[in-house]
């Protein structure tokens, strides 16, 4: 029930809400055709995380590329994030990206901009 | 203010005034007492009344006026948003379409030489056969292959053969005019084509081309290998399929090799 788990696909990111670990992981592009769907079920798991409990949340993203829709729904995830910080939540956001790819440096700099949470962006490690 | 206070403390001493004569003894048989008293609570409570209005009145506007400095907060942070959103989206699309830039550059070339590859020159010839039937001009194409490439690869291994690929994709182009093309066709041959040109004119560049391929030395080659070109040119026909006009090209470097290689032939 507590535990979110979205199969990735060409256009949706592959979603793994950990519960018990606290940790939100989302890797993969989206370009959903119904982001409200995708991402309401994500924001519902946020939600419902922060408002039980006083456990840290943790994001690890490793996103590459967005529609609009998509970045709008990750704003808004970051916007409830900020707020659960500024009433004391411990919350902390790790953005990897393939180092061949820096352009996505850029975007993860853009949605850092508000977050006064510790907001991390750095490469993976090439296997 | 201080003025303010001046009529409050007469309006007050006013009142004052009233309530001493109104209780004291010696008036209580005047005939005014009664009306003055009555006048004196409609005064009192017309004040208190008024009081009350103003009250009210501040609290609503009080409330009007922070109900607008929460809309105008809301408005700038939806603003905000919204340029974040288009700044983020923006990025995403400018990336997409470099790498699509990217990915037509790849499509188009040869990763060895770089040079044009087989799809980037059928665009062309597509491209300049529609401009002979427009113009009703011909132009010229020229099929080169590389003589004895297969002795280099076996004898001096595929590295030096790549070497010499890309040796020849390097001098081609310095003996044609700038607008004419050239690309590497497959293999060990290469396609030149040379816009609204008959062979007329253009076999003194492809002969040009063809000294030009002579004169090359790799040091892997060590001298012991001469490195040469067979070439066969034709005019491309207004109307035909382009096709054709490359298996002719093909035909006369046929010709070219079996008339013994490093040469030009013309159909």
């Amino acid at each position: 029930m507590n535990e979110l788990k979205l199969a990735g696909s060409q256009s949706t990111p592959t979603v793994e809400g950990d519960w018990d670990a606290g940790v939100l992981r989302m890797s993969g592009d989206s370009y959903p055709e119904n982001s409200f769907e995708l991402f309401g079920d994500i924001i519902t798991w946020v939600e419902n995380y922060l408002s039980s409990g006083d456990r840290p949340l943790h994001l690890e993203l490793r996103l590459v590329y967005m529609n609009t829709s998509s970045v709008r729904a990750m704003l808004d995830i970051f916007d409830m994030l900020e707020s659960a910080h500024q009433q004391g939540r411990e919350i902390r956001v790790d953005w990897y990206y393939d180092p061949r790819n820096e352009r996505v440096v850029y975007m993860a700099d853009e949605f850092k901009e508000d977050c006064s949470f510790p907001f991390n962006i750095a490469p993976d490690e090439i296997v | 203010m201080a003025l303010a206070s001046q009529h409050l403390a007469a309006d007050q001493q006013l009142i004052e005034q009233i309530q001493a004569l109104l209780e004291d003894p010696a008036q209580q048989d005047n005939p005014m007492r009664a009306p003055l008293a009555e006048l004196f609570t409609l005064c009192e409570s017309q004040r208190e009344r008024l009081e009350r209005l103003i009250r009210i009145s501040d609290g609503y506007h009080r409330a009007s006026r922070e109900q607008m400095g929460t809309l105008a907060e809301r408005y700038d942070r939806q603003l905000h948003r919204m340029e974040k959103l288009a700044r983020i989206s923006d990025r995403y699309q400018d990336s997409l379409r470099q790498l699509n830039e990217s990915l037509k550059e790849a499509a188009l070339h040869d990763p060895l030489t770089g040079m044009g590859n087989r799809r980037y020159l059928m665009e062309r010839l597509k491209a300049e056969a529609e401009r002979a039937l427009r113009k009703d001009t011909a132009f010229s194409l020229v099929i080169l292959d590389v003589d004895h490439f297969k002795a280099v690869n076996d004898t001096y291994g595929h590295e030096t053969g790549d070497q010499l690929l890309c040796e020849i994709a390097r001098i081609i182009p310095l003996s044609m005019r700038d607008y004419d093309v050239c690309g590497r066709w497959g293999g060990e041959e290469f396609l030149l084509i040379f816009p609204e040109t008959s062979v007329e004119t253009a076999a003194p560049i492809a002969e040009r081309v063809r000294e030009a391929i002579k004169q090359i030395t790799l040091p892997s080659l060590a001298g012991k290998h001469p490195v040469s070109a067979s070439l066969g040119m034709t005019n491309y026909i207004p109307g035909e399929r382009y096709d054709d006009a490359i298996s002719r090209a093909d035909d006369a470097m046929y010709q070219a090799k079996q008339s013994g290689r490093d040469q030009l032939q013309i159909i």
